[in-house]
């Protein structure tokens, strides 16, 4: 018998729409459910706390960490929050870092949690923001922490490797968390920004409506700069120059072993980042030119989700009734045989933040919570 | 005889049915996904009024720039410049709106500058005689590049990107603007003026005509310069709503706000059933069904594949890809050419 | 009369040598006061030259490839997801043969060729079996090629697989790169300007209707131009690979398609320079101005020429160039002083005729 293309088209509607139905009667799983916002679903870092999210605490809390696509713009994440509430999530984690002020709103308007993990809303934001019931709080590295962490980088650099000369990549300043480790480095090396030091490049960059210009960078330490990424081979040429120069290091405030390792390692030229502890950039130190890693370990998301599951159970942790913030460091490596001590003193089978940790800071009091997170726990 | 006439009446029906039933076929789709997508959102036990106000919120915008552009299409034209224009209006009506705190300007600022950018495609490529699609390129980059300047320099830093935020202030003098019944009145009210205008009205008319058969138009007195320029006017319209509701949004704008909306444009109204060189068989509610169609379905897809993480996005835009191309198919089945389209 | 002849002759090459050699002494004049003024000077190291030399073959691969299509009324949004497809699945593969050691950047190249190819190829059948307007099953193959990247490797750079030192000599021999364009060059005009395989194509492309009822096989003759446009963007996407020895592969929502919008300009330039020679070297000499454009915005640093200044820059050629080509007699006559007379001329004429002031929109 013939079938008319016609009959053949609207069967095939047919058949794939009864079988996406057929696929639907699921059901609903028994878990409570958190939604996590991701501006990156790919990065190493990213990758990282998705697997402590998804591969340790849901199977130990019955919980089901479900993340957003990659959240290019703020109406993005907006309509992914309202997709979570709507998906009854009981909380939201952010980690995209688009207009939090109004996503903690949105969330309270909705009586659904939102916390901010591994990183910080603007200062203006978060005082507008901490009185609201439904935001729990934000843990992550603050500014004054990302100026110490350049600022040891340049500090060792500058004392114990004694550079004269290095190529630097400033990533995405003036990026707020980029431009505050730029100027703990050049602290750190002892060199200044228009005069300038501490702190106050921060100030002085701003000043100048954002405008980072190397050429306003004096000192001992001669550097060569370069920042951005554009994705199309230009930024590849540039931080090729530098390398051809044969710099005494390349310093990177972040984003060098995710676009530049290869490059630094083939020409072994000694580099440094601000990244994360993966298997990657174990290679890389391993075998490659990387000497000097600062990063956040995966499970350093733990007492966010302790704090969250603290306010869906009752018991919620709060700073003198308002949301906390609070600051986590970063660990750093400065050899391959202890960046393995790290890699291996947080796993995801065995990570720092285990359930037994995990179960004290589920309503604990706020100075005792306080007190866990911001310890330091570098593996000795 | 009678027997004759009789089996010629039941075959011109089922012919009728038919070209009924292709007709509708776009309609069907969204009639069919919205009954799957709310039976989904309850066998998962979803809050369904929650998840329908963020299909609204998904496809408003989306809506609003594609209707308007339907007229370019009708005449045969394509606009990739649409998300950029937006882009750009919504920086140029969020930057007035910080200025002044008026809404009334928000939306008359978005509105002027994305029907100026507009006419300035059809201008540029009437007055010295360019192809159109590849004006709107050019334009694409320079809107973009502009829209780029002004949020670096009026903007501040956050994350890998920089943004113009609105103040705690003026967002709640938004608020009874970002409501579901703010946004289906303003819907309605816009899809009534255009479905008048296209179907009731001369310049609808008109383009059909020239999007059928521009050479038999313009014999005919039909100005294509003076159609293409209103066209592209009205499209400037769908345009500058579409990016003032963004703001209205999303309270910021970013240089990835609307990325996402000029190649969205060509799937919501090829989805709704539109052919792609216009002409008469062109629909002003295409990008109305297919904007809702395509949204519902990637979201029923999303919920379906939710416990792949891994390869959920990749695998939820191949299956709708791969939809696109059948429904698209199957809609157009009666208007195969013997050659291979051009 | 021989001396007519040998005259008419010179006027003839004189003409053909200021079509080639005009816009691309332009663009070198430009690139020199540009680099002077500012004392720095261009592909002085290593390391700009072979980033030209890699450059040009990108742009002008990816113009031919646009053009074959685009010249036959095909548009494809497709061919940036399928040159990063084909990187991609040309990097699992030789990585799985070679696990990164010897000749694993050639190995890697001819892979992402034939996969292209047959990439390209599913691309045309899709469009010949549901004869759908080409621009929208673009639009359905391009959304089901991103998501296949995605679902390959997790919206994750590609690094490990394409991380070794034989992709370094790719990248840092600038020969590799000169080889690779002349070899496209001359199978893309052997196939496209001496074999019966060309001349159909260029007969469908002139007249389809005519071409078709005289018996010349259409279907057969698409597909294989969207192979050939496949294998070219398979090309493609090795070579994108070798700046930083990886593959960025989170290209959802037409995440893809930046590469396309590269070669108009020079697809519109090479096809002017084309009118004096051959088509093909008219896109080489388009993409090497384009290059040398690159480069030359590459010298300055983010503050001084951003990279939105550069896509002005760039829109403005663009438009620019267009409005000469459609507008070349216009320009003459500015040029040589009788536009206004052959306006007042035309007007005359027509105002005598009654006719309607308005032109068909090309």
């Amino acid at each position: 018998m013939k079938i008319s293309k016609f009959t053949k088209g609207v069967a095939a509607i047919a058949l794939v729409g009864a079988s996406i139905a057929l696929a639907a009667c699921g059901g609903a799983k028994q878990t409570v459910k958190v939604g996590v916002l991701v501006a990156d679903a790919s990065g190493e870092e990213a990758l990282g706390f998705k697997n402590y999210l998804q591969r340790y605490v849901a199977k130990e809390y019955n919980y089901e960490f479900v993340y957003s696509p990659a959240i290019a713009s703020a109406e993005q994440a907006k309509s992914q929050a309202e997709t979570f509430i709507g998906q009854n999530c009981k909380a939201i984690i952010d980690m995209a870092d688009k207009n939090r002020g109004d996503l903690a709103k949105l969330c309270n308007d909705s009586k659904v949690y939102f916390a901010i993990g591994s990183g910080m809303m603007s200062d203006g934001d978060f005082a507008a923001s901490k009185k609201l019931d439904y935001f729990v709080g934000q843990i992550g590295p603050d500014m004054q922490t990302e100026y110490e962490t350049g600022l040891a980088m340049g500090k060792y650099y500058k004392e114990v490797k004694n550079v004269d000369n290095i190529g630097v990549y400033g990533a995405f300043i003036p990026n707020p968390m980029h431009l505050y480790r730029m100027a703990g480095l050049l602290t750190g090396l002892d060199d200044t920004y228009k005069g300038q030091s501490g702190q106050n490049i921060v100030f002085t960059v701003f000043g100048d409506d954002a405008q980072f210009d190397a050429a306003n960078i004096a000192g001992d330490v001669e550097i060569d700069y370069c920042a951005g990424f554009d994705g199309e081979g230009a930024i590849f040429g540039t931080v090729g120059g530098i390398i051809a120069k044969g710099p005494d290091a390349f310093l990177s405030v972040g984003m060098t072993t995710t676009f530049f390792a290869d490059m630094l390692d083939e020409a072994h030229v000694e580099y440094s980042d601000i990244d994360s502890f993966t298997t990657q950039n174990g290679n890389h130190m391993k075998t490659g030119s990387l000497k000097y890693l600062s990063g956040k370990y995966s499970s350093s998301l733990g007492p966010i989700f302790a704090a969250i599951k603290s306010a869906i159970d009752g018991k919620a942790i709060r700073n003198n009734g308002e949301a906390f913030s609070l600051s986590q460091g970063y660990w750093t490596a400065k050899s391959s045989a202890e960046f393995e001590k790290f890699q291996s003193a947080d796993s995801v089978n065995n990570p720092i933040f285990n359930k037994t940790l995990l179960d004290t800071l589920v309503g604990a009091s706020f100075d005792t919570f306080k007190a866990a997170v911001e310890l330091d726990r570098t593996p000795q | 005889m009678e027997q004759v006439v009789e089996n010629k009446k039941s075959g011109f029906d089922k012919y009728k049915i038919k070209k009924l039933i292709i007709t509708l076929l776009p309609l069907l789709a969204l009639i069919l996904l919205f009954v799957a997508y709310i039976v989904i959102l309850n066998i998962n036990d979803y809050n369904v009024m929650m998840n329908l106000k963020t299909l609204l919120n998904q496809s408003l915008i989306l809506v609003l720039v594609a209707t308007g552009a339907i007229f370019i299409f009708t005449l045969g034209q394509f606009d990739i410049s649409l998300g950029a224009n937006a882009l750009f209006s919504a920086v140029v009506g969020t930057l007035a709106y910080k200025a002044t705190g008026s809404i009334a300007l928000l939306f008359i600022v978005c509105i002027a500058v994305a029907v100026a950018c507009s006419l300035l495609n059809a201008l540029i490529a009437s007055v010295f005689h360019l192809p159109m699609f590849v004006t709107t390129i050019a334009m694409l980059s320079v809107l973009t590049a502009l829209a780029t300047f002004l949020i670096q320099s009026k903007g501040s830093a956050s994350g890998t990107s920089y943004s113009i935020t609105l103040p705690a202030e003026l967002v709640d003098k938004l608020a009874p603007l970002d409501t579901v019944a703010f946004k289906i009145v303003l819907l309605i009210v816009f899809m009534a003026l255009m479905v008048f205008i296209f179907n009731f009205t001369k310049i609808g008319r008109k383009q059909k005509f020239l999007g059928g058969n521009e050479r038999c138009a313009k014999l005919t007195g039909i100005s294509i310069s003076l159609f293409g320029i209103i066209a592209f006017a009205l499209a400037g319209l769908g345009v500058g709503l579409g990016s003032s509701m963004t703001v209205v949004y999303a309270h910021t704008v970013s240089t990835t706000t609307a990325s996402s909306i000029g190649m969205s444009v060509f799937i919501a109204i090829v989805f709704g059933g539109m052919p792609i060189n216009g002409g008469a068989r062109s629909r002003i509610y295409s990008a109305l069904i297919g904007g809702f169609s395509y949204n519902i379905m990637t979201n029923i897809l999303f919920i379906l594949f939710q416990s792949m993480q891994g390869v959920r996005d990749g695998l939820v835009q191949v299956i709708s890809g791969v939809f696109f191309l059948v429904i698209v198919f199957v809609a157009s089945i009666n208007y195969r050419s013997k050659n291979l389209p051009r | 009369m021989e001396a007519i002849n040998r005259q008419s002759k010179a006027k003839e090459i004189g003409k053909k040598a200021l079509g080639i050699f005009t816009i691309p002494l332009l663009v070198i004049a430009a690139v020199l006061i540009v680099c002077l003024s500012s004392g720095q000077m261009i592909l002085t190291t290593d390391v700009s030259f072979y980033g030209f030399t890699r450059y040009t073959a990108v742009v002008f691969l990816t113009t031919i490839a646009l053009s074959i299509n685009l010249s036959s009324g095909r548009f494809d949004f497709s061919i940036g997801s399928l040159s990063t497809l084909s990187s991609v699945i040309a990097a699992k593969i030789t990585y799985a043969m070679l696990s990164g050691s010897g000749a694993s950047a050639p190995v890697m190249l001819l892979i992402s060729i034939i996969v292209g190819a047959a990439l390209g190829a599913l691309s045309g059948t899709l469009y010949v079996a549901l004869k759908l307007p080409p621009i929208i099953t673009s639009l359905g193959v391009t959304l089901i090629f991103e998501g296949i990247i995605y679902m390959i490797s997790g919206g994750r750079y590609i690094t490990t697989e394409t991380s070794n030192s034989s992709m370094v000599f790719f990248r840092e021999n600038w020969w590799i790169h000169l080889i690779i364009i002349a070899l496209a060059l001359g199978i893309i005009y052997l196939v496209f300007d001496r074999s019966k395989f060309g001349f159909n194509y260029k007969a469908l492309r002139a007249g389809q209707n005519i071409s078709v009822n005289t018996g010349i096989k259409e279907i057969p003759n698409a597909i294989i131009c969207y192979a050939i446009c496949g294998a070219l963007m398979g090309t493609v996407g090795f070579l994108q690979v070798l700046p930083g020895n990886q593959i960025a592969t989170s290209v959802l929502n037409f995440g893809s398609i930046g590469i396309m919008f590269v070669a108009f300009l020079p697809m519109f330039i090479g096809g002017y320079i084309g009118k004096y020679t051959n088509d093909k070297i008219g896109y080489l000499i388009a993409a090497i101005c384009i290059s040398l454009l690159s480069s030359m915005f590459a010298l300055f640093n983010a503050k001084t020429i951003t990279a939105s200044v550069q896509s002005i820059v760039t829109a403005v050629l663009l438009v620019g160039f267009l409005i000469f080509l459609n507008n070349e007699q216009t320009c003459k006559d500015l040029v040589n002083g009788t536009l206004i007379k052959r306006l007042i001329k035309q007007y005359k004429e027509k105002k005598n005729r009654g006719e309607s002031d308005d032109k068909p929109q090309e």
